[in-house]
């Protein structure tokens, strides 16, 4: 079996895995990172910090620094509540720079949120916007008349859905229907972005909207324009229909977290770390001196690592890092212990659509200051093993809008305060 | 007289039956291809291409194949050096001979002012050319019967070739060895060419041909000196000219020695000249079976040998594309060198069907050109058939140069056209509906109580969340332009149906069927879903359920 000795391991290929990785990397340590396929291909590409808070009322925040004081001053268990606003700042620029590099820019509204339309129409606050999404944040502040064009088969993606829900607030916002050039039927986003790789595509699209434009002054198409040349492809649509055009995010798994994965996946082993992506953690183990020895592969177990520290980013239940059973919830990699409702009943309100959320969702691992896991009286569990992004407790993401944010800053955190 | 007779009508036969395989390249009908021509119109067209190639640079090409692959026979050599061996010492042994001995009186007696069998060195070479025949003939034996795949499926005719060639050399060596220690012969002799009656001549001369050329007499001549010189003496007047010292028969000199002690009984059947009988009849036999059976490869391998050199371009005509298979038909020596190469060939062994291997179905492709298949036989041809991966090692691998993937590919389209196109073609004739019904109806066979490793356990689709991801990496899918029409649902649609448990419903959908095992899906699920193993299972038991709906019987 290939044997690879490492100072740090990096378990989990999610926002958080990639973030700590590339921070590793760029800080010259040795790294090895496993992972399968996770939640970055479900991610919407949209880098949020933090949207809402508190949950409960639902109160979106335009000032997300604001947004983040106030959070930690009402929850200091929050992960943030480990880092400085400063270490978050820093984690998120370093974050867009490298994405900037890496052929997939950002763009932010300053140091404020931003506000975006999604598929269902609603309006998302968000940090962190792809460059080629952006015209759509300014064109919804400034209500322009817009042309939405969605394509027939496309699933979970209804311009006349948007418009109608937005129609109050932007009522220049008009909507067509044309057949994705090539295809008939269900048409999967995926291909599609593949689709629009190839120039003659790309022409016989701007073709079909041309005549649709009118006196609108930007068309927003679904975001599936390419995987790797968004930019190019975007650039020769605004100039074929000589106004801005922008992507809006789709239903997932979508095109624009197959784009992050891509630029992490490409990037990072060209920064040194020694990537093994579609593998993962088969079995795990502290050694007396304080460093873990792992089993990599797929079906079988192929490379044996040996790291001297490992930072968790294994994500929650759909990443594998947790899992649900009858008895309750476990971490899947040490067992390590799992700050959790006391019994299932408690799991989840009642009520679904619960304001509050769900206890489970605030479920996860409990760190330190240094975010190494600890157990229920706060003591260390291992010296040399840290943790980072959704697996950690006293969080809700999805609700907080904070998902990317903290899976960036902690993955930071953690990396900054090894010692 | 009446071996001449014999001779000639073994030739007209022969002549008869290699018009009779030819005419068969312009009616075998094979491929989607030969239904657009007559063979009339095949052949106006073989025969007026044919000046523009032997009348162009390609000609040269032709040549080149002809000495390294006909004479040289380079691949053989490239696969294995035993097998060049056994082949060149049959070809180029039983060749030989026809030139130098069977035909001697028409060849080398015109061309040699002095020829006689007897001298040196035809005599030697006759001895070296039949035991090259007999090297050659004992790797066959050997080959035919110690590798696996070959052993399987020697025919008559594997065996027929081998035990010809066998009876006409050895009854050449036998032949040889009798004449060499006859009395009566010898009596002949100096009664033909010498005509003396001085009988203490005779004796010196037998003196000398007892002890020299092993002739065995029944009064054993004496064996002095003074004998043996004027022995010596009189040969060197009256024999010599024509004979020369036996021991260049190495072959048949040894054999000679072993039966003296019967000398005289043979001599007195005149067994020698039984066996020129024999031996005349046997090569003439094998003169007549020439265009029925395998010996038909000394012209059909170099014609496409020949033809294969031109590469494909050559004969891509729709009218020429089935003489061209017809010609792979019959190039075919079923030397195994494929089947031994065959890339399913464990399959075969699994589930018996030697229509898998390529030298045994180019056999069933021939009666299925000729319309000679039974149901049964169509059924298991069709089986076979989809086995075969279309690697293309046994075309690379063909020492005839047969394009057999070709063939495969025309023999299918024939099978698929006259309604043995197996599982993947019946599953398109009806709608997915359509077969669940016919599930629910118990046309087809009902489901096995084991229950399969997968589609068997809810477990395999618990954690499906129907997110798209293995149809978006589905090369399949994405192949289409609209999957709901060509593939029905795609692969995370199938997962929902076996999540709803109306497997049913999934047997029949064409993306189950169309899948390519790739893996893609498998390996992108988040999930961890063996969509690819699901859609596998799905296919093998759709293709188990399917099975006494299907026609298979006579």
């Amino acid at each position: 079996m290939k044997q690879i000795d490492t100072e740090i391991m990096v378990i989990g290929s999610g926002m958080a895995g990639m973030a700590a990785a590339l921070f590793s990397a760029q800080r010259g340590i040795e790294t090895v990172q496993v992972g399968i396929t996770g939640e970055i291909n479900f991610a919407s590409g949209l880098l949020d910090l933090l949207g809402v808070h508190p949950v409960s009322d639902g109160t979106r925040w335009q000032d997300p620094w604001a947004a983040i004081g106030q959070l930690v001053s009402d929850e200091p268990r929050h992960p943030y509540g480990r880092l400085s606003v400063d270490q978050v700042r820093t984690a998120m620029d370093q974050c867009l720079a490298f994405l900037e590099t890496a052929g997939l820019p950002y763009q932010t509204n300053g140091h404020q949120n931003a506000k975006i339309v999604t598929p269902a129409g609603t309006v998302k606050t968000t940090f962190g916007v792809p460059r080629s999404m952006f015209a759509g944040v300014t064109v919804l502040a400034e209500k322009t008349p817009t042309l939405l064009v969605d394509f027939e088969g496309l699933r979970g993606f209804s311009a006349r859905q948007i418009a109608q829900t937005l129609g109050p607030v932007w009522p220049t916002l008009k909507v067509a229907r044309i057949a994705f050039p090539g295809a008939g039927g269900e048409l999967l986003a995926e291909h599609a972005a593949r689709a629009l790789d190839v120039q003659i595509h790309r022409s016989s699209l701007a073709d079909a909207i041309q005549p649709l434009v009118g006196s609108c002054r930007a068309v927003g198409l679904p975001a599936v324009l390419g995987i790797y040349r968004t930019a190019e492809i975007l650039a020769d649509l605004e100039s074929r229909l000589g106004v801005p055009v922008f992507e809006v995010p789709t239903m997932l798994p979508a095109v624009t977290g197959l784009r992050l994965r891509e630029a992490f996946e490409q990037q990072l082993p060209r920064l040194g770390v020694r990537a093994f992506y579609q593998q993962k953690v088969m079995e795990a183990e502290v050694l007396s001196d304080g460093s873990f020895r792992f089993l990599v592969g797929n079906e079988d177990a192929q490379i044996c690592v040996r790291a001297q520290r490992t930072i968790m980013a294994s994500g929650r239940f759909f990443g594998k890092g947790l899992r649900a059973d009858r008895i309750g919830i476990r971490e899947t990699i040490f067992n390590l212990p799992v700050h959790q409702p006391a019994e299932r009943t408690l799991w989840h309100n009642k009520d679904l659509l619960h304001p509050d959320g769900h206890p489970i969702n605030r479920a996860g691992l409990s760190v330190d200051s240094r975010f190494r896991p600890t157990d229920a009286g706060g003591k260390v569990i291992h010296d040399n093993l840290y943790a980072a992004g959704s697996i950690l407790a006293h969080q809700d993401w999805m609700r907080q809008k904070c998902g990317s944010g903290l899976a960036i800053a902690t993955a930071y955190g953690a990396l900054s305060q090894m010692k | 007289m009446f071996l001449t007779y014999c001779a000639y009508l073994s030739l007209a036969v022969c002549v008869a039956g290699i018009l009779w395989r030819a005419r068969r390249w312009f009616f075998s009908a094979i491929g989607p291809e030969a239904r657009l021509s007559t063979p009339g119109q095949r052949m106006v067209v073989m025969f007026t291409a044919l000046p523009g190639i032997l009348f162009s640079r390609k000609i040269w090409t032709i040549f080149k194949a002809l000495m390294l692959d006909v004479l040289l026979q380079r691949q053989i050599f490239r696969q294995s050096v035993v097998r060049w061996i056994m082949h060149m010492g049959i070809c180029y042994g039983v060749l030989s001979l026809i030139l130098v001995h069977a035909l001697d009186d028409l060849i080398l007696a015109d061309l040699v002012t002095d020829y006689a069998a007897t001298r040196n060195p035809y005599l030697f070479l006759r001895n070296l050319l039949g035991s090259a025949v007999l090297v050659g003939l004992a790797i066959a034996v050997v080959r035919r019967h110690h590798v696996a795949v070959l052993k399987r499926f020697n025919t008559v005719w594997d065996r027929a070739i081998l035990v010809i060639l066998a009876i006409i050399i050895f009854s050449g060596i036998g032949l040889e060895a009798t004449r060499m220690i006859s009395a009566s012969l010898f009596e002949e002799m100096v009664a033909d060419y010498w005509g003396s009656d001085d009988t203490e001549e005779i004796t010196a001369l037998k003196s000398f041909w007892a002890q020299q050329f092993h002739v065995v007499f029944a009064t054993p001549p004496p064996l002095d000196a003074s004998h043996l010189d004027t022995g010596r003496q009189l040969h060197a007047d009256y024999c010599a000219g024509c004979h020369s010292s036996v021991r260049a028969a190495f072959v048949a000199l040894p054999l000679a020695k072993a039966i003296t002690p019967m000398a005289a009984i043979f001599d007195r059947m005149r067994i020698d000249t039984w066996l020129w009988y024999f031996h005349y009849l046997a090569s003439c036999l094998a003169l007549a079976v020439l265009p029925f059976g395998k010996l038909f490869h000394l012209f059909s391998v170099p014609l496409s040998l020949a033809v294969s050199s031109l590469g494909p371009a050559v004969g891509q005509r729709p009218e020429s594309r089935p003489i061209r298979r017809a010609m792979g038909l019959d190039a075919c020596t079923h030397c195994g060198v494929c089947s031994r190469h065959c890339s399913v060939t464990p399959i075969a062994t699994v589930i018996s069907n030697a229509t898998i291997l390529p030298s045994e179905k180019i056999a069933e492709v021939g009666r299925l050109a000729r319309d000679q298949l039974t149901i049964q036989r169509r059924w298991r041809l069709s089986q076979g058939s989809r086995t075969c991966t279309a690697c293309g090692r046994c075309s690379d691998l063909c020492p005839s140069g047969i394009d057999l993937q070709d063939l495969w590919s025309a023999s299918t389209a024939d099978l698929n056209r006259s309604g043995y196109p197996g599982p993947h073609g019946w599953i398109r004739n009806q709608s997915v509906e359509q077969w669940a019904d016919h599930a629910r109806e118990e046309i087809l066979a009902p489901a096995s109580t084991d229950r399969p490793r997968f589609t068997g356990n809810p477990n395999t689709f618990w954690a499906c969340v129907q997110c798209t991801t293995c149809t978006s990496v589905c090369p399949v899918v994405a192949a289409s332009d609209d999957p709901r029409r060509d593939l029905d649902m795609t692969p995370q649609q199938v997962m929902n149906l076996m999540r709803l448990e109306l497997k049913d419903l999934a047997l029949g959908c064409r993306m189950v069927w169309d899948c390519v095992t790739c893996y893609k899906c498998q390996e992108h699920c988040p999930q961890g879903v063996p969509v690819a193993d699901v859609l596998y299972e799905l296919r093998n038991e759709a293709c188990r359920r399917l099975d006494p709906a299907v026609p298979k019987k006579d």
